[in-house]
């Protein structure tokens, strides 16, 4: 997998596709493991605030540290950056994020470089963990991490504590050793419906917030197992309501959060919507997993799966990933779902 | 990169929300400051006094939790009163001293959201007056249906205007508008006159110190200096008068009280008081024309007036004040008179600090043209009257006009009167090639007469059998003779450079034989 440096750049244009921090933060896993250094312009060129922001210069930062990548132009608001990766080093890691920014994102532009490193790594990232403008810890941990231990990946995730926006003050914590090679995927199918669950979370929020945010579930989705869990009150303040569906190959989680001027009736609606839209489908993700998993595939080197739609992010990433490692990504529209197949690519 | 560095007041009341949870419902501008997605404050010093210090220990740890990334530090700071400005000014002077800056590493943001308005206000002065070398920041409070979350947002305002292109082209527009102003809207062409011109609006808008400006006569030199006048007192830089003065009229005593004042019974006939004109000025603008031809004592007074402020009227033990601008104008060569003693070098240095030369409308060709349209102009509104020429009398008026031929002795003045005169005898407010030609024969003849010089008178045709080079050189020293106290007086300004290789000088006689060649005396010309 892993090549030998000093081949030619690649060209990125940051505005294609999405547009936003995906392509950046693809582009950073990709460059670490295939050696290739990268050079993109135009970073979020159409936003409101182009250029890099907090967050995204703190992915660049991460994964320079952990593949001793040499790097121009990581300032705030810059637009252009060039990074050239060294070795993937095994270690224990530490990033201190703020609580805009989002522990998960880190995580997923780290983690699969690791996978590849020379030596296993720990990987702690403190900060923000439940934020509105990334998939929760819970995600990572309950849906996504599974699925990529199908692929060989060896690797544990723990959430040690909440971080809710704003205050932040979360913990997650990751294990990784690595391996020599993944195994391709088939996911087109989810198997038999074993479990919903819902879990209501509220940190220094009345408890009553989460016991009528599970009662609403029920109202959509008939009886489920619910739980409500009072955190401890210096991991606030914050409620999130999560809801977890278990098929036979695959769990996903669909998560609202709660926010001020917000009831928690409303809050609820929003969760057992999307779960009660995944359930009457047949596709075997949905359309954050989808984007998430896209990337293992391809290192995987084949594979497909079925997914709900395929958002944006998906295409996104699958431009960025066939300008780096020799595969082709096919997305076919079938009954409203989408198939994704990812063909090694014989050049 | 260069860190980014925030300075600002701990808000005892917009950064105070209690030590509950519900603090994070509610903005607060230090923490909000720390939370914003495109800017990373490195470095945060929140000044606050001692019974602030619980409310800043809670900042630190919040602060620290939303970005790691900042460092934040106390900086006590005990203010009695702090809506007194002097105190706060003197509070924050201090700190501003004390500070050590580092701007070559790090950039500096000074938070004025928090704080008082007093606070807001020193703050603003200290950059301004880059006490503080730093930008300003102001956050704002989040608008709801905007989704930015608590943090809020914030603005940077570098208080370098010319940073904006906005205001930096209402700037231009308006430097444009004041050019023009100083040249009556006249799009003069001349690039050197243009330079000029821009440089004195520079100077005008930033300066109080005296202008001295030199040129033929008619050059334009009592112009300009009224519109000097009136750009200050547009931008109220003066309130005072515009009082304009020939000093070649001032003579004797009469000199002194025109100038100074006399109190009652200072001489013979001074009957009542007299202000005089530089306490008319006061608060306005002086204009001395032909300064040279002040007087020594005026001299004197003048410049104890203009660097004191105050000078005692004629006759009188009391001094009086009076604030005003002052322009000179001369013709002369002052620089040489302050040589030959005629001028105090004092005062010269005193005015000689903004010094321009206007040139004659001779040497300003291309201005012609302009100039004459400004001129019927001039006349339509004065006389209620407009006048045009017809194009072949406008092309022969220029042709000439603008020929090496014409003198323009007189320069805008001339240019002027020449223009009253033809606009005057045009029939039906046209100015036909009859008038044109009636008037170049006009002008042409008035500067025969001026070159008809008494050199002319003494030398009879001899004087024209002579070549231009000589004529110019004959006229010239027989102009120094006409000056001078003697021949030896004469001779030795006209030799003044060679007759330091001598042992024994004898400059008048070298004069003598000189004008002997051409049959002349020194008594001859000192008497034409």
């Amino acid at each position: 997998m892993k090549t030998t440096q000093q081949q030619d750049w690649l060209a990125l244009d940051g505005a294609e596709g999405e547009g936003g921090g995906q392509v950046l933060r693809s582009a950073l896993t990709l460059s670490a493991i295939s050696g290739r250094p990268f050079r993109i312009e135009r970073i979020r060129a159409g936003r409101a605030k182009p250029g890099l922001l907090r967050q995204h210069l703190t992915a660049v930062q991460a994964a320079a540290a952990i593949c001793g990548a040499t790097v121009q132009g990581a300032e705030l608001g810059s637009t252009r950056l060039s990074f050239v990766p060294g070795m993937i080093r095994g270690g224990d890691y530490r990033f201190a994020i703020g609580s805009a920014g989002s522990c998960t994102l880190v995580l997923q532009t780290v983690l699969p470089a690791l996978w590849f490193a020379d030596a296993p790594s720990t990987v702690t990232v403190s900060g923000g963990t439940h934020n509105q403008a990334a998939p929760p810890a819970d995600f990572l941990i309950r849906a996504w991490w599974p699925l990529v231990a199908t692929l060989g990946v060896q690797q544990q995730l723990v959430l040690l504590r909440h971080g809710f926006y704003p205050a932040g003050g979360g913990e997650v914590r990751a294990s990784v050793t690595p391996c020599a090679a993944l195994q391709p995927l088939d996911l087109t199918e989810r198997g038999a419906l074993r479990q919903v669950r819902a879990e209501a979370l509220v940190a220094r929020v009345p408890a009553h917030v989460a016991q009528r945010e599970l009662a609403r579930v029920t109202q959509h989705l008939g009886e489920v197992a619910g739980e409500a869990r009072v955190l401890p009150p210096d991991e606030g303040p914050g409620n999130v309501l999560l809801i977890e569906v278990v098929h036979e190959q695959v769990s996903e989680v669909f998560t609202a959060f709660g926010e001020r001027g917000v009831s928690a009736e409303a809050v609820a609606d929003r969760a057992a919507r999307e779960a009660r839209q995944y359930l009457a489908g047949r596709a075997a993700v949905g359309e954050h997993l989808a984007d998430q998993l896209l990337l293992p595939l391809a290192l995987a080197g084949g594979g497909r799966f079925t997914a709900t739609c395929a958002s944006s992010h998906l295409r996104t990433n699958a431009m960025v990933i066939e300008r780096f490692l020799p595969v082709r990504v096919e997305v076919a529209d079938e009954d409203g779902a989408a198939r994704v197949t990812v063909h090694p690519r014989v050049d | 990169m260069k860190k980014t560095v925030v300075i600002g007041f701990v808000g005892t009341v917009l950064d105070y929300a209690g030590k509950g949870g519900q603090r994070w419902d509610k903005w607060r501008p230090s923490v909000g400051l720390c939370q914003q997605d495109d800017l990373l404050v490195d470095r945060l010093e929140l000044l606050h006094d001692s019974r602030s210090r619980g409310l800043f220990e809670r900042l630190r740890q919040d602060i620290a939790a939303v970005s790691p990334g900042t460092e934040v530090r106390s900086v006590e700071i005990n203010l009695r009163n702090p809506w007194d400005f002097e105190e706060v000014y003197g509070a924050l002077h201090d700190f501003a001293r004390g500070y050590a800056f580092d701007a070559d590493h790090e950039d500096y943001l000074i938070h004025i959201t928090t704080g008082t308005h007093v606070a807001q206000i020193c703050w603003f002065l200290l950059a301004e007056a880059r006490y503080l070398p730093a930008r300003l920041v102001q956050t704002s409070p989040p608008v709801q249906r905007r989704e930015e979350g608590v943090a809020g947002s914030y603005a940077l305002i570098d208080l370098d205007l010319s940073r904006y292109d906005k205001i930096a082209t209402r700037f231009a527009r308006e430097q444009a508008e004041t050019v023009s102003f100083l040249k009556s809207g006249i799009a003069t062409r001349n690039a050197r006159f243009n330079r000029m011109i821009e440089q004195i609006e520079r100077v005008a808008v930033r300066s109080k110190a005296p202008m001295l400006l030199c040129g033929p006569t008619g050059a334009g030199k009592s112009f300009l200096a009224r519109r000097i006048y009136e750009l200050k007192k547009a931008r109220h830089q003066l309130n005072g008068r515009f009082v304009e003065v020939n000093c070649a009229t001032l003579r004797g005593d009469n000199a002194m009280s025109a100038l100074f004042g006399h109190v009652r019974g200072a001489f013979t006939g001074a009957q009542a008081e007299r202000a005089g004109l530089l306490r008319s000025a006061d608060g306005g603008l002086l204009f001395l024309d032909e300064i040279g031809e002040l007087g020594l004592d005026e001299q004197a007074m003048l410049l104890k007036a203009i660097e004191e402020k105050r000078f005692f009227p004629f006759g009188s033990d009391r001094e009086a004040d009076s604030d005003f601008q002052l322009i000179a104008g001369t013709m002369r060569d002052l620089g040489q008179w302050v040589a030959s003693g005629r001028f105090r070098e004092d005062l010269y240095a005193r005015i000689n600090l903004w010094t321009y030369t206007l040139p004659g409308l001779a040497e300003r060709a291309e201005d012609l043209e302009p100039n004459l349209e400004f001129e019927l102009a001039r006349y339509a509104r004065e006389y209620g009257e407009q006048v045009r020429f017809n194009a072949e009398a406008r092309h022969a008026y220029l042709k000439f006009a603008m020929s090496p031929d014409a003198a323009w002795s007189g320069n805008f003045r001339e240019l002027s009167a020449s223009v009253t005169r033809m606009a005057t005898l045009a029939e039906a407010g046209r100015i036909t090639e009859a008038v044109v030609d009636e008037e170049l024969a006009r002008l042409r003849q008035g500067w025969r007469t001026q070159r008809d010089s008494p050199l002319r008178a003494l030398m009879g045709e001899r004087f024209e059998q002579l070549d231009l080079f000589d004529q110019l050189q004959l006229e010239s020293v027989a102009a120094v003779c006409r000056q001078a106290a003697s021949l030896s007086d004469a001779g030795r300004r006209l030799f003044g450079v060679s007759r330091q290789d001598k042992a024994r000088p004898n400059d008048a006689d070298r004069l003598r034989k000189y004008l002997a060649r051409y049959d002349l005396s020194w008594q001859q010309l000192h008497s034409s």
